[in-house]
């Protein structure tokens, strides 16, 4: 054996054991699939698909697959609206792409659907409001408070995001989890997860 | 300008199929809804809608969903449409709206029974289907 050959023999060992110990620590923790780096319309679109037939295969119950599936997409979707991270072209057709991370699983027999991504530090805090203002409204409550914010205007650069999080509330089996770390003076690392 | 006389559109796997007839006053929609920008896919709908509302194409309209599964955006574009139903028949068209879900499928049932909190002057009907 060469020398280079026995090098890539080396390092292709290293590779299988490092992946697959990757993989076995992601299947540990109840993860069906996880997603990270630029994510678009396409993305959210396939990735859905193969959510939906993992979870029926499962033979999960229709309105638990449906309330993961809502759960997933406000959250991608919130990505690509709301990632500070991202490429815009105006290419034909025009490039949109934002980074961050977004990973489904289960655990004790309920779902769970994580998203990440980078957001100003100013966003920040009113999305932290917006949050806590969610965590503590019951289920009437946010049924209120949705069809309150359908009838609004809305809100200044949302996009409509915030009916996304009150979706998201309302699909969820328990109040909604977040946290956020400062990684700059100007940007902020913000995570959501939500058990259906 | 010349009018538009109807938009049909047919399914995707993430945009419902639309039937929106403004002459005859009949509108539908149907399927699931999360398109990739909601206010593309539905600008065009509620801005025909209202101009027909407006010139009273039809004395009578009735629109009817049906939907599986919509996301948060286009449940705020269903709202502007509904908007523009309950304005109308305030200003004396007869409107009637029928909300078409699965029997069994409490999240549509839940957000018909919603909408049809704004509606005093259309007859808004909620249609369980087997």
């Amino acid at each position: 054996m060469t020398e280079a050959a026995e090098a890539r023999a080396d390092s292709s060992t290293l590779i299988a054991e490092e992946v697959l110990d990757f993989q076995r620590n992601m299947t540990r923790r109840g993860i069906i699939f996880s997603f990270t780096g630029y994510i678009s319309e396409g993305i959210l679109k396939a990735l859905g698909d193969a959510l939906r037939q993992k979870i029926r295969l499962e033979s999960t119950d229709t309105k638990t697959v449906n309330r993961v599936f809502s759960v997933f997409v406000e959250q991608v979707q919130n990505i690509i609206r709301y990632s500070a991270e991202r490429i815009e072209h105006d290419a034909e057709p025009p490039v949109e792409l934002s980074s961050g991370m977004i990973t489904v699983g289960s655990e004790n027999g309920r779902f769970f659907v994580i998203c990440g991504n980078v957001i100003g530090r100013q966003d920040a805090d009113t999305l932290a409001a917006r949050l806590r203002e969610l965590a503590g409204m019951d289920s009437d409550e946010l049924r209120r408070f949705y069809k309150e914010k359908l009838r609004e205007p809305p809100d200044e650069g949302s996009k409509g995001g915030s009916i996304g999080l009150i979706e998201i509330a309302r699909r969820a089996s328990e109040p909604i989890q977040f946290d956020f770390q400062h990684i700059s003076d100007a940007q902020s690392y913000f995570v959501l997860k939500a058990y259906i | 300008m010349a009018v538009v006389e109807t938009i049909e559109h047919e399914a995707t796997d993430r945009t419902p199929a639309v039937q929106f007839d403004f002459g005859a006053g009949t509108y539908r929609l149907s399927g699931e809804s999360y398109p990739e920008d909601a206010a593309n896919f539905y600008g065009p709908l509620t801005q025909g809608l209202r101009q027909a509302i407006e010139d009273r194409a039809s004395d009578e309209v009735e629109f009817t969903v049906e939907m599986i599964y919509f996301n948060s955006s286009t449940a705020k574009a269903l709202m502007n449409m509904f908007q523009i139903l309950e304005d109308g028949a305030a200003a004396g068209l007869t409107v009637r709206i029928n909300w078409c879900y699965h029997e069994d499928d409490e999240t549509m049932e839940e957000f018909g029974e919603d909408f049809s909190e704004d509606f005093e002057h259309a007859d808004y009907r909620m249609c369980p289907l087997s």
